[in-house]
């Protein structure tokens, strides 16, 4: 064994307990990032020993990236260096559940599952309906800020997150925000770590705000013969009245991936699909089946189906967890983050439309309507091994992304390692504020002990 | 002879945008707040590219610098405290760009809140984010604070609707974040920047989003004989998941003063009121209106009204928010505090700030964003009985730290800036203010950018500065 030697894992073992502290190859390799791994796993049960943990890998100068439900551990560009799997699972537990003040206080561990079931005992929840929904960590989610269909009405982790306590590099441990619904004192200093793939501090506590579960849900399906009404239909709802909680657009083939097992057979899966989720009581639900009833016509749609419950349900847990389906399906897949305002979508759909022709390579797409495309590219031949055609693909959305008339920003979410080398990284080209970022991550982690390399702008 | 700071000034920006008489510098001395500090030249630039060497020129001469919108604030955060230059975005004031596709507007920091509202009201949108003070703050002020507002409670405050800033760094580097998308890749910046209150990065473009009007509107009044019965509605509110937009709550003594001024038709003879507001579909609205009557009459409510149309209710919403300016006719003074508690701590905070009142002597009145949980108590006093402006800010410390206590913070709008700095150790370890004070350093290493704002000053746990002599305050807040 390298690093750490014998007498680093005895310190980690003096803080953890021996029985937290794994080295079997098993337990390595299921926590190895973009094929590196870890020589040693370490799992914290509380705050005070992530403290203790990072202050030796500083001293040390080790190198650790934190994980939990180990989901979403291929984000990110390839760790520099990767010494230490901080292993937060066994810190799970909800510190505080305040249904009245609709907050609640939990450790980066907790599964969102389990918080979900809690939440709903109070008939509340988190408008959290993101991937790997049976495994993913709270911690993960908010780390990655992993996306999710709610996000239409309720915003992301950054809307209704209140405060975070964390662990710097340096090992320190500081708190940002509060427990309470409203606050600006100080700098928000947790709204840096949502989406910061750990390289900033560890979380070891998140704060939320809860929302009540509405009394009543509808989901309808509108088909589209292209793509053009498909998100006017959108813009008119946007330019309504009505606030669906989720409003996504699946071309063709994400349609198909989301409706083929089993689909009512009066969707027609082959077309252009808009899928609105209503939420309140029931009046206000039969209200969104004439409104839409209405726009849908009004926009040419194929038709208007309203889903029973069983088949919305299935509808939204395929939404929640379509880049799982994707990869499941093509391991080799190369999924875009695309974040695009929603006037540009039909000609940027259309743009990588054209390049995936041209590639001869297959391409899904599922668009949440406010504002992020969720862009998969895979290569028919090489299903399970990543193709040249896929990672010139991968540089080329690069290209497309930056073109004036769309300027948007796209990440390549998910894909083999190694396309991430191949199209120069995941992170697109190089932006002026990536300096400030390296600034922010200075502050946090000055000798780089946090996921290394894995961050925009090779932080 | 003009000191060179000033002539440098004037050859950058021309005679007519540069003051630094001595009765000109006195009207940018204060703010909505009860501090002071007195600017050595007051500028107004009109472009992001002006503020850059604006802000280059601050190096030069090692030259404190405060940005300034309206000056509406209730911290401090808009004064020169040591002095330097005063950058007022008031001529920075053009809407930019208004996307209806998209929903979002593009502004410049020194368009007035409502404004932006007017400029968009026709296409079925406006600015959610309302300030009491919206008539006059300005977006670039609201950005600063991170303001919120009664409609806070069901759409979120500014941060919520802002995705994308232009911003000069205190090097005088001009860095755009974000866009008119919802989200960008990479650090949320500008998550960190709103809220920051001008200590990090000189704002000179937002782009903010634009709501859509709701279908349906009704405003309810809840008149009630005991502070216990109204708290305790709005915990039961928030209990039984109802979310109105807004749920504000005003006092018998902010009432009767209100009822005076703006004559809105508020009951002089109540322990207190609550004005809540339901919007949405109309189905929303009646099925929520019915519900939260039904709460109000549960807890003993001897009234519930429903404003019958539009002139009714903004003759309410008018009542609430030229509530301090009511006040400010019955007092030379006031203090207003921001603290937040959780919601099901409500009705023992009230009865807290009511035995501060009874044991410093002082009249509070209370009006504020209950379903928040976001108080304001608005203590009254004389600047020239010193004896009691050392009551106030005894008074005001105790009830923050009643609210901290509660697990609640310090500020839940107005911000921290010069007056709850050195209170910041009440919430935060000297770990957690290094911290901020590296990240600060970080974008500010000279510091010049509106300096001792935030972050306490070096003094120990709990000491407030005193020695700010108030100067008048009755700026509608």
């Amino acid at each position: 064994m390298s690093r750490p030697a014998q007498a680093s894992l005895t310190r980690l073992e003096e803080i953890v307990g021996s029985a937290h502290v794994l080295t079997d190859s098993a337990e390595l390799a299921a926590r190895q990032v973009d094929e590196v791994r870890p020589s040693a796993v370490v799992q914290p049960s509380e705050a005070a020993q992530v403290v203790d943990i990072l202050r030796f890998a500083a001293t040390e100068k080790l190198s650790v990236i934190p994980c939990g439900g180990r989901t979403k551990l291929g984000i990110g560009s390839p760790p520099a260096r990767y010494d230490v799997a901080l292993d937060l699972s066994r810190m799970n537990r909800i510190l505080a559940c305040d249904p009245g003040d609709l907050t609640l206080g939990v450790e980066p561990g907790v599964r969102i599952e389990n918080l979900l079931q809690v939440l709903g005992e109070q008939r509340q929840f988190l408008p959290l309906a993101v991937p790997f929904a049976d495994r993913a960590t709270i911690g993960g989610i908010v780390a990655t800020n992993s996306s999710s269909p709610l996000r239409h009405s309720y915003g992301a982790v950054r809307d209704f997150c209140l405060g975070m306590e964390f662990v710097t590099g340096k090992g320190v441990p500081a708190k940002s925000g509060g427990r309470v619904v409203k606050n600006v004192t100080g700098y928000d200093l947790h709204k840096l770590l949502i989406g910061s793939l750990g390289t900033l501090a560890v979380i070891t506590r998140i704060n939320f705000r809860t929302f009540p579960q509405p009394q009543a849900q509808g989901t309808f399906v509108a088909s589209f013969a292209d793509s053009e009404s498909a998100f006017q239909f959108c813009r008119t709802i946007a330019h309504s009245v009505l606030t669906p909680q989720i409003l996504e657009v699946a071309d063709p083939a994400a349609a198909h991936l989301l409706f083929s097992a089993d689909a009512p057979a009066r969707i027609i899966p082959k077309q252009w699909s808009v899928i609105i989720t209503a939420a309140g009581q029931p009046s206000v639900v039969d209200r969104y089946a004439h409104e839409l009833g209405r726009m849908a016509g009004a926009a040419n749609a194929a038709e208007l189906v309203p889903l029973s419950e069983t088949e919305a349900s299935s509808i939204q847990m395929r939404i929640r967890e379509f880049p799982r389906t994707i990869l499941d399906a093509a391991l080799s897949a190369v999924i875009f983050r695309i974040n695009a305002a929603p006037a540009v979508m039909p000609a940027l759909l259309a743009r990588l439309t054209h390049l995936a022709t041209k590639k001869h390579l297959d391409l899904t797409t599922l668009t949440r309507a406010s504002g992020i495309v969720y862009a998969a590219f895979f290569d028919e031949e090489g299903m399970e091994s990543p193709s040249a055609a896929s990672a010139s693909a991968a540089r080329e959305v690069f290209q497309i992304c930056s073109l004036p008339e769309f300027a948007v920003q796209a990440m390549l979410e998910w894909c083999p390692t190694e396309i991430k080398r191949a199209a120069g990284g995941v992170w697109g080209p190089m932006r002026p504020e990536f300096a400030l970022m390296q600034r922010v991550k200075t502050v946090f982690d000055p000798q780089s002990v946090l996921s290394p390399g894995r961050f925009a702008g090779g932080i | 002879m003009q000191p060179q700071l000033i002539r440098d000034l004037v050859a950058l920006l021309g005679q007519n945008a540069v003051l630094s008489e001595a009765e000109d510098l006195m009207l940018y001395e204060y703010d909505g707040s009860v501090e002071l500090g007195s600017p050595k030249v007051i500028v107004f630039p009109c472009t992001t590219g002006e503020v850059a060497e604006i802000v280059r020129l601050a190096n030069r001469h090692n030259t404190p610098l405060v940005g300034r919108g309206a000056g509406t604030g209730l911290s401090g955060g808009a004064i020169a405290r040591d002095g330097g230059i005063v950058l007022v975005f008031s001529r920075m004031n053009r809407i930019l760009e208004i996307d209806a596709v998209n929903q979002r507007a593009v502004v410049q920091p020194g368009v007035v809140n409502l404004d932006l509202t007017r400029a968009v009201e026709h296409l079925g949108l406006y600015y959610a984010p309302d300030p009491s003070s919206q008539r006059a703050c300005t977006i670039g002020g609201n950005v600063a604070e991170n303001s919120g507002g009664p409609h806070t409670l069901a759409y979120g405050v500014t941060a919520n609707h802002v995705t994308g800033l232009e911003v000069v760094l205190p090097d005088g580097e001009i860095v755009r974040m974000g866009g008119k998308s919802i989200e960008s890749t990479g650090y949320d910046l500008s998550g960190l920047i709103v809220g920051s209150e001008g200590t990090l990065a000189l704002v000179t473009e937002i782009t903010v989003k634009l709501s859509r009007k709701p279908e349906a509107v009704k405003t309810l009044l809840a008149v009630y004989d005991t502070l216990d019965d109204t708290t305790e509605t709005v915990v039961d509110i928030t209990v039984r998941a109802i979310t109105p937009a807004a749920c504000e709550m005003l006092d018998g003594f902010t009432l009767r003063a209100v009822e005076d001024y703006v004559r809105a038709g508020f009951p002089k003879d109540c322990a207190a009121v609550l004005l809540i507001e339901v919007e949405g579909l109309t189905e929303t609205v009646e099925a929520q209106a019915a519900a939260i009557t039904e709460v109000c009459r549960a807890h003993n409510a001897r009234e519930v009204r429903v404003a019958r149309d539009d002139r009714e209710r903004d003759l309410l919403w008018k009542g609430r928010k030229n509530a301090f300016g009511a006040l400010g006719r019955l007092s030379p003074m006031y203090y207003v505090q921001d603290g937040v508690i959780p919601r099901t701590r409500l009705p023992e905070t009230l009865r807290c700030i009511e035995e501060v009142s009874r044991k410093y002597d002082l009249q509070i009145g209370n009006i504020f964003h209950a379903g928040d949980g976001n108080l304001h108590p608005l203590i009254l006093f004389d600047e020239r009985d010193r004896a009691q402006f050392q009551r106030v800010v005894a008074a005001g410390t105790e009830i923050m730290k009643h609210c901290v206590s509660v697990g609640g913070a310090l500020t839940g709008e107005h911000g921290v800036g010069m007056e709850k700095n050195e209170l910041m150790p009440l919430m935060f370890t000297q770990e957690d203010l290094d911290l901020m004070s590296r990240v600060r350093a970080a974008f500010n290493p000279a510091g010049l950018l509106n300096p001792g704002k935030v972050l306490p000053m070096g003094k120990a746990c709990g000491e407030i500065r005193v020695q700010s002599m108030p100067v008048s305050a009755t700026t509608p807040a």
